[in-house]
């Protein structure tokens, strides 16, 4: 069977972490910078008083005058989670992290060591503990194993026979389907609100009105979920962090600090010969906040120079000026990816490395990155009129 | 399964290319331009007129000079001999 272990409102767990006082509290997460101003999870309390998450935070002030805003604390947030993970796997559970708060294991590996499934998903539940309040949910599909979770109460498990999914799916409501806000809204005005309803429609009909992501929601609501869970590779533990004496908001001096940290980590001694594929930059930030950017790079590599090209740009997103910078090597492969061709590419070779190039550029650039020049009128004494520039979408 | 009619395939946007730009010139007496966009002209290579769609409502006269500037970098500027102006297609 596929476990699920959820944390609801995670993101807000960890930031209360540093001040629990606000957890019995009307609180909830602020937006992050720069994003629209609409809620994070909130507080028991704050619901209570009919503040809701994905709220505009001018409503919510106004529903709860007294309500909180608890700053993102993303690095404490990841590091947290982390941890919890970490508690997992030393259970013998192989673990594979969905967002934050989410995770999911395959239960056969551990049935059998802590005598049954509901045996290993309270291990599972002991080994996150109490004090995040997870709830459990199994089934034989991954889907419907995180609609059990989201059913279950904190510390509760809720097992779902394979029989039994369609008929436990159907009530539940469609906000748990991966259906973007506006497709879920069409749905609602046409009177479908629950999972059961979307199940009853032709899967055709679905698929012509709301495409491709109505459809995958449609299998998903008939307990069709072929979505298989593979345990994570264990992350490199390779950290290097520079302290500074003052908080930093000059880009040239975090830069500069930086490259520091790229030396450092690239001559730490248990990369050995191994290349980066997974790196992440976390920053303290002056007042208690934190920042962080993870970043997978798209071919391993162990250059300092490519590594501070990689990584620079991010420090224009700080927010506010650094106390502490850290980079962490997330994950190292043995190999670079990279192989000496013998025969030069041709054909259908050539412009598939083309294609995949050109896919890339745009994917970096944006819509109209990429465009063909098309002759229109090349006999023409006027230099604009000959040719056009027509954005490629293939 | 119908395909959504809302694809970028179906509103690709399209520009034109070596369309005109803005640019600021000092002339010589003659016409021939003596600075362009502030940096000076060396050379002028070759120099030609453009006088096409004058049947219709938007007729087109144009000056063109290719020239070399003081850096070394080529353009081709022209003045718009219609609605005055100038316009580079190259360089600048």
């Amino acid at each position: 069977m596929v476990a699920c272990i959820l944390i609801p409102g995670f993101e807000l767990r960890a930031a209360l972490r540093a001040r629990p006082s606000l957890a019995l509290r009307p609180a909830a997460l602020a937006p992050a910078e720069g994003e629209e101003p609409l809620l994070g999870p909130v507080t028991a309390a704050a619901e209570a008083k009919g503040v809701k998450p994905g709220m505009r935070m001018g409503e919510a002030l106004a529903t709860c005058p007294e309500l909180v805003l608890v700053d993102q604390d993303p690095s404490a947030a990841e590091q947290a989670w982390e941890e919890i993970l970490r508690r997992l796997e030393d259970c013998g559970i192989a673990v594979e992290s969905g967002d934050l708060g989410c995770v999911y294991f395959e239960t056969r590996g551990v049935e059998r060591l802590y005598g049954g499934v509901e045996a290993a998903l309270r291990r599972a539940l002991a080994a996150v503990g109490s004090a995040w309040d997870p709830r459990a949910g199994a089934a034989g599909r991954r889907f419907a194993a995180l609609a059990a979770a989201n059913v279950a109460r904190p510390g509760q498990v809720l097992i779902v026979a394979d029989e039994r999914t369609r008929e436990f799916l159907a009530p539940l409501p469609l906000a748990l389907l991966p259906l973007a806000e506006q497709r879920r809204r069409e749905l609602e005005e046409l009177g479908v609100r629950k999972v059961g309803e979307l199940a009853g429609l032709p899967g055709g009909a679905v698929a012509e009105r709301l495409g491709p992501d109505g459809r995958r929601a449609w299998s998903l609501a008939r307990g069709r979920d072929r979505g298989r869970v593979r345990g994570r590779r264990a992350p490199a533990e390779i950290v290097e962090t520079l302290e500074f004496p003052e908080a930093v908001g000059n880009e040239l001096t975090l830069r500069r600090a930086l490259a520091v940290l790229v030396e450092r980590l690239l001559g730490r001694s248990e990369r050995g010969e191994r290349f980066l594929r997974k790196v992440a930059l976390s920053a303290t930030l002056v007042g208690g906040g934190s920042w962080r950017r993870q970043l997978t790079l798209r071919e391993p590599f162990a250059e300092a120079g490519r590594l501070r090209t990689a990584l620079g740009p991010k420090l224009a997103e700080l927010p506010a000026p650094v106390l502490k910078l850290k980079l962490e090597a997330l994950e190292l492969t043995e190999s670079g990816g990279q192989q000496l061709a013998l025969v030069r590419p041709e054909g259908d070779e050539l412009h598939g490395m083309l294609r995949e190039g050109l896919r890339q550029v745009k994917a970096s650039t944006g819509e109209g990155g990429v465009c063909t020049v098309v002759e229109v009128a090349p006999w023409s004494r006027i230099p604009e009129q000959r040719a056009l520039l027509v954005a490629r979408d293939d | 399964m119908v395909a959504d009619s809302g694809t970028a395939g179906t509103a690709r946007r399209a520009g034109r290319l070596n369309a005109p730009r803005p640019v600021h010139v000092e002339p010589e007496l003659d016409g021939a331009p003596r600075r362009v966009n502030r940096r000076g002209v060396a050379l002028v290579r070759e120099e030609w007129r453009v006088v096409d769609r004058w049947w219709t409502e938007e007729p087109v006269h144009r000056r063109y000079f290719d020239v070399v500037l003081e850096g070394g970098e080529n353009a081709v500027v022209y003045r718009d001999e219609e609605a005055g102006g100038w316009f580079s297609q190259r360089g600048v």
